[in-house]
This record gives C-alpha cells, sequence and structure tokens, in this order.
C-alpha cells in the first residue's frame, strides 16, 4: 500500500512519485446516530456502507471495492478508501442512506482526499487536498 | 433543442415450460425486467431505465419481446436483462431467461431485423424436422407466407406516443 508523494519541507515526509497515483480516492465520514442507542462496530460500519451502495446502486454498485482503512467506534468515524471511478457512487449512497437497523441516521462526508501521504511506513497520516466535487461525474 | 433519443431491444424469452408462453404479456415483462433492474443497478439504475421505458411489443407465440428505454440507459437495462429468471403471472412462477437479439435505434431496424431473424428460424426449424408430418406442415406455413403492402402507413420510424 503505497503512499503518493508531494514535495514537502518537512524532514519528517518522504518523497515517493507513483505512476497511478489516484487510483483512489479517500473519504473521511462520521456516522451520525442521534437516538444513542448501540453503535456499529466496524463489521457493521463496513455492512452499512455496502447496504447503502446496494440500495442505491444495485448489486452492481455493492461490488464496488470500498475499504474502511480506519474506524473509531466511538465517534463513529471512519476514513473510507474507494476506486477512483467509483467515487460519485459511494457518496450519492453515503448521502441518501437514511436507516441503520430501522434507526434514522446519517453519513456526513468531512473530507474528501486524493491522495494519501505517509510520513513514514508505520503511521499513516492524511493530508487533505480537496478535489473540486463539481468535477464529478457519474457515468 | 437536443433531440430525443431511444433505443429499441430486441429480445426473446427462453423457457423449458410451455406454460411459460401465456405469462408474455406486458405487464408481466415490464414487471420482472423493472425487477431485474432494481436489483443489479438499484434505485438510481431503476428510476434512470424509467424514464421512456416500455413494452412496445410482444408475440407470445414466437417469445419475442421488444423493450424501448433512453439512449442513455440503455446500458442499464441490457445488462440487467440476464438477470431476469422467472416471469410471474396469476401467483405463478415460470422458469425463463432473456436472450437479447437485437439492439437499434428505430423500430424498423429491429424489424427488419426480426423478419431475417425469423426466416433463418424457420429454415433451422425444417431442417431439424424428427418425422415428414412435421416437415410437410412447416414447408405449408413457409410456402403460404406473403407479403401484404400495408395500406395506411402508420410512421413507424421514431414511434413518439408521448409517454415518457
Amino acid at each position: 500500500r503505497g503512499p503518493a508523494g508531494l514535495g514537502m519541507a518537512v524532514a519528517a515526509f518522504e518523497r515517493r512519485v507513483l505512476r497511478n497515483a489516484a487510483e483512489h480516492h479517500y473519504l473521511r465520514v462520521r456516522l451520525e446516530l442521534p437516538d444513542g442507542g448501540a453503535r456499529p462496530n466496524a463489521a457493521q460500519f463496513k455492512q452499512l456502507v455496502v447496504t447503502a451502495l446496494r440500495e442505491l446502486h444495485g448489486e452492481v454498485g455493492a461490488a464496488l471495492p470500498v475499504d474502511v482503512l480506519t474506524y473509531e467506534e466511538k465517534t463513529l468515524s471512519a476514513i473510507l478508501r474507494v476506486i477512483s471511478s467509483g467515487l460519485v457512487k459511494l457518496w450519492s449512497a453515503l448521502t441518501l442512506l437514511g436507516f441503520y437497523q430501522n434507526r434514522r441516521c446519517a453519513f456526513r462526508v468531512l473530507q474528501f482526499c486524493l491522495f494519501f501521504l505517509s510520513p513514514n511506513q508505520t503511521s499513516p497520516f492524511l493530508l487533505a487536498l480537496s478535489g473540486n466535487s463539481r468535477e464529478l461525474v457519474l457515468d | 433543442h437536443a433531440a430525443l433519443s431511444r433505443r429499441y431491444v430486441l429480445c426473446e424469452v427462453i423457457s423449458e415450460d410451455p406454460r411459460c408462453r401465456q405469462c408474455i404479456e406486458d405487464r408481466v415483462l415490464g414487471l420482472a425486467v423493472r425487477d431485474a433492474i432494481t436489483r443489479v443497478h438499484g434505485d438510481y439504475g431503476l428510476a434512470c431505465c424509467s424514464i421512456s421505458f416500455t413494452v412496445k411489443y410482444l408475440n407470445a407465440y414466437t417469445g419475442t419481446v421488444l423493450l424501448r428505454c433512453r439512449k442513455d440507459s440503455y446500458r442499464l437495462l441490457c445488462s440487467a436483462l440476464p438477470f431476469v429468471r422467472h416471469l410471474e403471472s396469476r401467483g405463478q412462477r415460470y422458469p425463463c431467461s432473456l436472450n437479447t437479439l437485437h439492439v437499434g435505434g428505430t423500430i424498423r431496424t429491429c424489424q427488419k431485423f426480426l423478419i431475417q431473424y425469423n426466416r433463418t428460424q424457420l429454415l433451422r426449424m425444417l431442417q431439424n424436422c424428427t418425422n415428414e408430418e412435421e416437415r410437410q406442415c412447416i414447408q405449408k406455413s413457409l410456402l403460404s407466407c406473403s407479403l401484404t403492402e400495408e395500406q395506411s402507413e402508420s410512421g413507424d420510424e421514431e414511434d413518439d406516443d408521448g409517454t415518457e
């Protein structure tokens, strides 16, 4: 899992340039569950994302390669990785998801990133490079 | 203004159960196709394909079906057709599959294809006859076919009956 590089002045960062650096896009999301009930664990969270894709985009959507890179059960926030061509499907599916186990919920997309920058191999660090969402097209 | 482009998808219903033929109605097929689109492409796919979607022509004897949809969504429709597994009518389910024969931009091109396809199908049936009686039957049918010129040519090019 390679990080894409940018030139940085800070010594802690390493410069690496990948050929297909924009293969994946990254979304930092938070699930809002206002009813204060039991929180989903990592597996249930992933299942919820897949369910959202299946409802809006069918079996084809549910088969989209989406990874939950990090998940924090306490805050219900996660970093999702999706193949670039599937970003619009994923984002639209998360936007339109309204229920988790018959409980009202909503996904908030906090950040959208094109690259994933790692200062060293062991601890991933997310650098936000905001993409222009108006250029996104669903094909 | 942009032209309203449609695609006409010609397919045939393949089934081992002869009772499936009586299910071949526009409402039954429309529901089966819509259900398959929902399963494969979700709510978004169903909404896209439902614009201008209709079953344009049916032939229960040959199992031929002509579907119409928007040009933008014909790929969603075509990719979902193999996922139609049965037809449901009056509480009964009959397993079947849809075989896509042709995709055309007008009804006329699909009609031309169908005429040619039916010709070759008839010839193949003649070759596969198991007994003389069947052979005589088919030969008689073939020879009695004739093309009649329609008196009133109802423009069947880009059929626009206003149903969206």
